[in-house]
């Protein structure tokens, strides 16, 4: 027993470990710019793989924002018959502005409604000869975002029982086809993130397993002349690194160039909601996850592939 | 540090038994010659003690502990103990000849300054302090040879092994590079060198354990001193 300890009492000095990172990086970056070509080819399979979650991400997270923007024209218009008093819509008003989840209300007098439509149409000769206003006095009444869209219809049917209402329009449907939309999109980027986030691993293992299989003989004297797995491993998780981290350089520059290409109808889309193009989440934090995953796959895949190749060459 | 195979076994997951019941023991110090055929188990005896490989059956004692023991992270450290040459140089291309004796020293991370001095001596003891900056395939086959050996004997182990160290080599620089083995004997090192060479092992005068189809057929002193 005491003698084993011998061969366990010199430990490396931690000096020596960050030299060591120092002098493996150096030797990745020219390991990388010797196979250019490859390199480059890597880059772009794995800028791919990222840049199709990646979009996906920033389609969902625009969508909750149009979700919320368009929300606030989500809400219900209650329509009285033709010649009811006002007493009955004002007594409405004052019942919905007391009611939870209700942002904003507003009251449309006959008088008004018959002025919009004037302006609208423009066919004011016609109502002039026209005795009686026909139209009738609507309420309309918009929701809070964290009323859902069970919650609206029974907003809605509670402001039917009043008396004298006609009709009741529910503003919602297009509200539910978003909901099923966003999760559609949800549902896709979670799968094309594991699908092609495998992918990615996988891209990076084989580069890497190819670069062990290119080194065997190195690999050999190292673990002879006494290299722990950390110190014969360390070259291999710097070249999957770099794999990952340039792969989402790559799928930073495709995202800048499919926005710069969706940007005209994007601007309508949004523009004709009267609101100025921003893409939410296309920000430094999405490409510092960009990154970070990119690099994380890249490293999960090549400590992958010399996990295995390296326990088959019975290094320590 | 002295070496003891206890009726060692090795056998291949093919089935080929390498090793059958070997029982030798090296004592520290000494320098000892493993002949025999090829194919007679001398290659699979080295790695055992190298712990590249287990033996099936039986015990290796290095320094009096079964190295079947040690655990895996203790093997870098148990190593670094020891010297290996093996038979097709393994030098490293891209770098210098100083930059591949010099591995052994940056693996087990010493300062540079202690490496550089280090490295120095070792090149010097086997006279190539002068090729330090040129790249293995700048040298001679019988230069890089004593370059793996240089590198062997930088961590001053307590045990240098070597495999056919005089594979390819003339008999002149055979007998040069034997020489070099018996001046780390010289100064305590337990040497162990395998070589199927027995013509050249017979003029080493030191001990010589024979090997013939994983079997030892003999076990003692060729003539000589040891
Ligand atoms: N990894 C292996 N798998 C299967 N058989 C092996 C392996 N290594 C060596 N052998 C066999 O074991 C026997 C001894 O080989 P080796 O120790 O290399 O002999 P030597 O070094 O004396 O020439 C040979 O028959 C060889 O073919
Ligand atoms: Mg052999």
């Amino acid at each position: 027993m005491a003698r084993t300890r011998v061969w366990q009492a010199q430990a490396r000095p931690w000096r020596a470990y960050w030299r060591d990172h120092g002098r493996v990086l150096r030797d990745t970056l020219g390991y990388l710019s010797g196979r250019f070509v490859t390199t480059l080819w890597v880059w772009l399979t794995i800028g791919v793989a990222l840049a199709v979650p990646a979009a996906i991400y920033l389609l969902e997270a625009n969508l909750v924002r149009a979700a919320g923007q368009w929300r606030e024209n989500t809400g219900f218009s209650v329509y009285f018959e033709a010649g009811v008093e006002l007493e009955g819509p004002q007594a409405l008003v004052r019942r919905l502005e007391a009611m939870d989840g209700i942002e904003r209300v507003w009251l449309t007098t006959p008088d008004a409604a018959l002025a919009e439509f004037r302006e609208l149409s423009g066919v004011s000769d016609a109502l002039e000869l026209l005795d009686n206003n026909p139209l009738p006095a609507s309420v309309r009444a918009t929701v809070t975002s964290a009323v859902s869209p069970a919650g609206l219809a029974i907003l809605a049917e509670q402001a039917a029982g009043t008396d004298g209402v006609e009709d009741v329009v529910v503003e919602r449907s297009w509200l539910e086809r978003l909901g099923a939309l966003r999760e559609i999109v949800i549902r896709l980027y979670w799968s094309l993130t594991a699908i092609l986030g495998l992918g990615a691993v996988l891209i990076s293992g084989a580069t890497v397993r190819l670069a062990i299989e290119a080194r065997l003989g190195e690999v050999k004297v190292l673990t002879l002349v006494g290299a722990g797995r950390g110190y014969v491993r360390r070259p291999f998780l710097y070249l999957g690194a770099a794999y990952g981290l340039g792969g989402a350089v790559i799928a930073a520059m495709a995202i800048s160039a499919l926005l710069l290409f969706l940007e005209e109808p994007l601007v309508r889309l949004f523009g004709s909601y009267g609101r100025d193009l921003e893409i939410t989440g296309f920000d430094p934090i999405f490409h510092a996850m960009l990154l970070a995953s990119g690099g994380a796959l890249g490293v999960v895949g090549a400590v992958v592939a010399s996990s295995q190749r390296l326990n088959r060459l019975n290094v320590a | 540090m002295g070496i003891e195979f206890q009726h060692v076994v090795k056998r291949f997951e093919n089935g080929t038994e390498a090793l059958s019941d070997v029982s030798v023991t090296i004592p520290p110090g000494s320098l000892t010659f493993l002949t025999g055929h090829s194919g007679a188990g001398k290659s699979t005896f080295l790695n055992l003690v190298l712990r590249a490989d287990r033996p099936t059956r039986g015990k290796v004692l290095v320094n009096g502990v079964d190295i079947a023991g040690l655990k895996r992270r203790h093997l870098p450290v148990y190593r670094r103990h020891l010297g290996a040459v093996f038979q097709d140089g393994q030098l490293l291309d891209g770098r210098s000849i100083f930059h591949n004796v010099a591995l052994p020293l940056h693996v087990a991370g010493m300062r540079a300054r202690d490496v550089g001095r280090r490295v120095r001596a070792a090149l010097e003891s086997v006279d190539l302090l002068r090729k330090a900056e040129l790249l293995p395939g700048q040298l001679s086959a019988g230069e890089r040879q004593r370059v793996v050996i240089a590198r062997a004997v930088v961590n001053r182990p307590k045990i240098l092994l070597a495999d056919e160290p005089t594979g390819n080599l003339d008999p002149t620089l055979s007998r040069s590079i034997m020489a070099l083995f018996r001046r780390f004997h010289d100064v305590g090192v337990t040497v162990v060198v395998a070589s199927h060479d027995t013509e050249l092992v017979g003029t080493m005068g030191s001990r010589v354990v024979e090997l013939d189809h994983g079997r030892v057929v003999s076990q003692g002193r060729a003539n000589g001193d040891g």
